[in-house]
């Protein structure tokens, strides 16, 4: 390695499962561990942090909690949630609140757990090279809103949110129609069920993680499936996960997060987005995904010129 | 089967009598077979509508003085009937009509009573002695539908106790199943750890065996002991054996440890989970305390400490698998009510009588309203879907049957505290003797 190693920081209230990892890793990464929460967030502050990997259910704290206070103080650090617990609120709060890059669940699978690390290093060491610079100018750009609801309650929300931001939305009727529109426009948001007229969205959400991975998602939904939320962080790296009925406030506020993420990253550089999502593990889904990454050649095209 | 056809059942359409008609006729009248089982007879007007009810004790009452019959026998009926008989409509309800009946008969019961239809138009008669029939016909009806209500609600009882049951065994399972994949998640890294490490010391022992071998040849050939030399030396720096050391040892212990974790689980489960041999068995509960604990530990491990503060117990027949259900209803019920991090306080101790255990919690306690129905059966503060409000009424139910005495006290903001209190019986059976 020729620039500075990465650094990666375990954090578990269970120190065999630190001293397995370090042992694990430090040959490739600099690895720091800690069993105490309080004392991984003293660190953050004083030292600079690639990736923090944490368990969820700690005494002093849980996982979702340390990941978010991570996020308030040290934003470029890649989270990611290691857990034996398949537990849905704690997911939710990880990716709402901690926006966590993967969830992974003990016990682990030594190669992926090493592959997620590996993606993760390639991104941070992306970043490095690349400070962000947030220009100003470009922090209140219009955005394409595409809203793939059938829900009058959803649209209520977005419509308002697009009134008062002067951001444009788009409406469709099916993932057709959604194809079309992507295909044709550069959207920044999505606002999604994981239904559309009957038709299961999840594929298209995970091709898009492929294609555009500046796109950012937030589900709406009735449905609450740990395993099926657990593959949209890790396959379609959705940006926020909200349950109906819809809270205005919460949802409000996703919004307004996404449009903040979506305006600075078109200040950056397109290579330093830090996202990249896993490939989907089952073989129907991937062939899913692949076709319809293929009905998505013109977005990609658009996104590579 | 509708009410009104129910008194319609009890219609006897009895010809009327006119209301002049003679008390020798109607005395006549009352002696023939047909009106054998009358008390009385009615009397209506021209336009249908009842008038009275003539009894045979009334005409009885005048035949039985002397010459009464020659006095009285042509007076028309009208001057000796009840002008305000009991008349009730045939769309009243069997129990509204034996209501009214009951209400207004006088002793001794003389007379029978008139049915109308909805016009108050005189229909028929009917006896008391049927409606008590019907009445008890009816009753006996209720009583086996009731009869069946409680069969099926002991039922339900029983399959909704099953179901809590199934539910805590269920949450329990699904907990532990979690709590392993932490060892799980280590000992699995160890293993591979420990075969990726170990690789190089095989390529090292191969290495220096083959160097011994040419050692230990007198004819080996100068080059071929330089390349051997040279592998050993190579491998040797490769495996770096004296590093390892401390690395191997360190997997082999904490692997070690990690299965000896999984190990305590899934004896803990089973402990947890055995099937009662009725109140056989005597037991220390303090075991049932750790073995609960083990079980809970998940729910607990990141809202609370528990601190145990275990006196010594005498063993006590008991049900050890119900007793571990109460404790682990009351540790999970602790954990769910203490906001942040807080503490558990697990407290036993033996009296002379008795052995007692103390669950306590610096949770968010309850106010007085919720205290008090805290054992009812389906009481829950816990949203819909997340408990079935049966758990501390079975602990109750349970605790009751090993006659025992479960008591709560609680403070908002402060805590609540269970205690549990269980006899001695050899103890109890000792002061009897003494």
């Amino acid at each position: 390695m020729t620039a500075a190693p990465i650094r990666i920081l375990f954090v578990d209230d269970e120190e065999r499962i630190l001293r397995s990892l370090a042992l694990q890793f430090r040959r490739q990464y600099e690895v720091l561990t800690e069993s105490d929460p309080h004392r991984a967030l003293q660190r953050l502050k004083s030292e600079a942090v690639h990736i923090l990997v944490s368990d969820q259910r700690m005494p002093q704290m849980s996982g979702a909690e340390l990941l978010a206070q991570a996020r308030e103080i040290a934003p470029q650090t890649l989270r990611i949630l290691l857990t034996g617990y398949s537990d849905l609120d704690a997911a939710v709060a990880a990716l709402n609140g901690g926006g966590i890059f993967r969830y992974l669940t003990k016990p682990w699978d030594q190669q992926e757990m090493a592959f997620t690390l590996r993606q993760a290093a390639q991104i941070a060491a992306r970043q490095v090279q690349a400070p962000v610079v947030p220009s100003a100018s470009l922090l209140a750009a219009q955005l394409n809103v595409l809203l793939l609801d059938e829900d009058p309650q959803t649209l209520a929300v977005v419509g308002d949110f697009c009134v008062a931001g002067g951001h444009r939305l788009l409406r469709v009727n099916n993932l057709g129609e959604a194809l079309g529109v992507l295909n044709e426009l550069p959207v920044d948001l999505l606002v999604s069920d994981l239904k559309l007229a009957g038709e299961e969205v999840a594929p298209l959400l995970k091709s898009l993680a492929q294609a555009h991975p500046r796109l950012l998602t937030l589900v709406v939904t009735p449905f609450c499936d740990t395993q099926a939320l657990l593959k949209l962080i890790n396959e379609a790296q959705i940006f926020r996960y909200l349950p109906k009925p819809i809270r205005r406030g919460l949802f409000e506020k996703g919004l307004q997060a996404a449009a903040e993420q979506a305006q600075l990253w078109r200040a950056q550089p397109t290579q330093v987005v830090s996202r990249l999502p896993e490939m989907p593990r089952e073989e129907r889904e991937r062939e899913k995904v692949g076709s319809l990454l293929g009905m998505l050649g013109r977005l990609r095209e658009r996104l590579t010129a | 089967m509708t009410t009104t056809s129910a008194l319609a059942r009890l219609l006897k359409p009895v010809m009327p009598l006119a209301p002049g008609m003679s008390i020798a006729d109607v005395a006549d009248r009352l002696l023939t077979p047909e009106h054998k089982a009358f008390l009385s007879l009615p009397i209506v007007d021209a336009a249908g509508y009842p008038l009275g009810l003539v009894s045979r004790s009334a005409l009885q009452d005048i035949f039985m003085q002397r010459f009464g019959r020659d006095l009285r026998g042509r007076h028309p009926v009208q001057e000796v009937m009840n002008p305000a008989p009991l008349v009730v409509s045939l769309d009243t309800s069997l129990e509204e009509a034996a209501k009214q009946i009951t209400g207004q008969l006088q002793y001794p019961i003389t007379e029978d009573f008139i049915l109308v239809d909805a016009q108050g138009q005189y229909r028929g008669l009917g006896t008391v002695l049927d409606l008590l029939k019907a009445m008890e016909a009816r009753i006996a009806q209720r009583n086996a539908v009731l009869r069946r209500a409680l069969v099926d609600l002991k039922e339900s009882q029983a399959q909704l106790v099953q179901s809590e049951k199934m539910a805590s065994l269920g949450q329990m399972v699904a907990g532990v199943a979690h709590e392993l994949n932490t060892p799980l998640g280590y000992v699995k890294n160890n293993v591979q750890l420990l075969r990726e490490l170990s690789a190089p010391l095989f390529e090292l022992a191969e290495a220096q065996a083959a160097l011994a071998d040419c050692l230990a040849d007198p004819h080996c050939a100068e080059v071929r002991l330089a390349v051997a030399l040279d592998n050993a030396a190579k491998a040797r720096e490769q495996a770096t054996p004296e590093l390892l050391v401390e690395d191997l040892n360190q997997l082999f212990d904490d692997t070690l440890y990690g299965l000896q974790q999984i190990a305590e689980l899934v004896v803990g489960l089973k402990d947890f989970a055995r099937l009662d041999r009725a109140m056989s068995e005597e037991v220390d509960l303090n075991d049932c305390i750790r073995s609960a604990l083990v079980i809970a530990r998940n729910s607990i491990k990141d809202k609370a400490e528990a601190i145990l503060q275990l006196g010594e117990l005498p063993r006590i027949p008991c049900a050890p698998s119900q007793i571990n259900q109460v404790l682990l209803n009351l540790f999970t019920n602790a954990a769910q009510a203490i906001e942040g991090f807080g503490q558990i306080r697990v407290k036993t101790w033996a009296e002379e009588t008795a052995v007692f255990i103390s669950v306590q919690d610096s949770g968010r306690g309850m106010p007085a309203g919720v205290l008090a129905r805290i054992f009812d059966p389906f009481f829950t503060t816990k949203p819909v879907g997340q408990g079935t409000g049966l758990g501390l009424s079975i602990s109750f139910k349970i605790i009751q049957d090993h006659g025992g005495l479960i008591r709560v006290a609680s403070e908002p903001g402060r805590g609540t505290r269970f205690l549990i209190r269980l006899p001695r019986p050899q103890a109890a059976a000792l002061q009897r003797s003494a």
